[in-house]
């Protein structure tokens, strides 16, 4: 993928998939380390050891339709291909964790690409909260959909005022970070 | 062009699948971004990267490829190579590079998914 943020994508729609309520995305950015460590935390319904063991395979998906599953085998391997690594803990019932790691100034590593329009899709789906959490160096921006809906009252996040807000506040929390 | 006609016109290895050489090559596409190629390869292509990891194996099985030719002389991992087997898709490899490789196949009349 040309962006990590299609990867950060993927992953939520496995959270949402596994009907999370609540889906964790952290970027955390350690440029004296030259680190750059994605967490997408889900209280989804878990996968089983078996299913775990597997999520790597390309041969092995939970969808029926087709026979083979690359969301998280190519994460892995973009973040191998950087001198990362890819991990995966679970537990039924409970929920998911995936963490990527990449280095930072690794020539290969795609950028973040386009994090708003992600993060947009993933709290426009509905069903679900958000807590995003993105560092760099320290510095931090970070929101919780639950406070967003709180003040909104009534008001769903998918109005379209509602929306355009959004993604003029994550836009402009993320430039900031970039300062 | 069948795929095994290329194999020999291109000197190509044949590490898997040589039962599968007498498929017909309906065109070619290059890239080593996986998620392109899963986006752009058609059925019955030859894919030309220099990748060799076993996701290669799952997105040519998931399209129907007609092979993977991995240029530069890069070895596929040993897990490609079984999952290939498994799976019946021609591994093919070449030390030369995508470039020289693609040029050859368009001289032979191979084509571009943009082109067919």
């Amino acid at each position: 993928m040309r962006e990590l943020s299609l990867h950060i994508l993927d992953a939520a729609e496995n959270s949402l998939e596994a009907e999370a309520t609540l889906i964790e995305v952290t970027i955390e950015e350690d440029l004296a380390a030259d680190r750059l460590t994605i967490t997408i935390r889900d209280n989804g319904r878990g996968m089983s050891e078996e299913q775990l063991t597997r999520a790597s395979d390309p041969f092995f998906t939970t969808r029926s339709a087709r026979h083979v599953g690359l969301g998280i085998p190519l994460f892995k391997a973009a973040a191998e291909r950087c001198n990362g690594s890819l991990t995966i803990t679970s537990q039924l019932g409970k929920g998911t964790t995936l963490e990527a790691t990449f280095q930072h100034s690794h020539i290969d590593r795609a950028p973040l690409g386009d994090i708003t329009g992600t993060l947009l899709a993933i709290i426009l789906s509905g069903s679900c909260d958000v807590h995003y959490i993105h560092r760099v160096d320290g510095r931090e921006f970070a929101f919780h959909t639950g406070e967003v809906r709180a003040r909104l009252g009534e008001i769903p996040l998918t109005h379209p005022k509602v929306r355009r807000w959004l993604e003029e506040f994550i836009t402009a929390g993320e430039t900031e970070l970039l300062i | 062009m069948k795929l095994r006609e290329l194999c020999r016109q291109l000197s190509l290895e044949v590490r898997t699948a040589p039962e599968k050489l007498d498929m017909e090559v309906t065109g070619g596409y290059a890239t080593d971004l996986l998620s392109h190629a899963m986006a752009k390869a058609q059925a019955g292509n030859v894919w030309i990267t220099l990748q060799g990891h076993p996701n290669i194996v799952a997105v040519a099985s998931l399209l129907n490829l007609a092979g993977v030719i991995i240029t530069e002389g890069m070895a596929p991992e040993p897990a490609t190579l079984e999952k290939a087997k498994e799976q019946g898709i021609p591994i093919l490899t070449t030390p030369l590079t995508t470039f020289t490789v693609v040029g050859k196949l368009s001289a032979l009349g191979v084509r571009g998914v943009d082109e067919t």
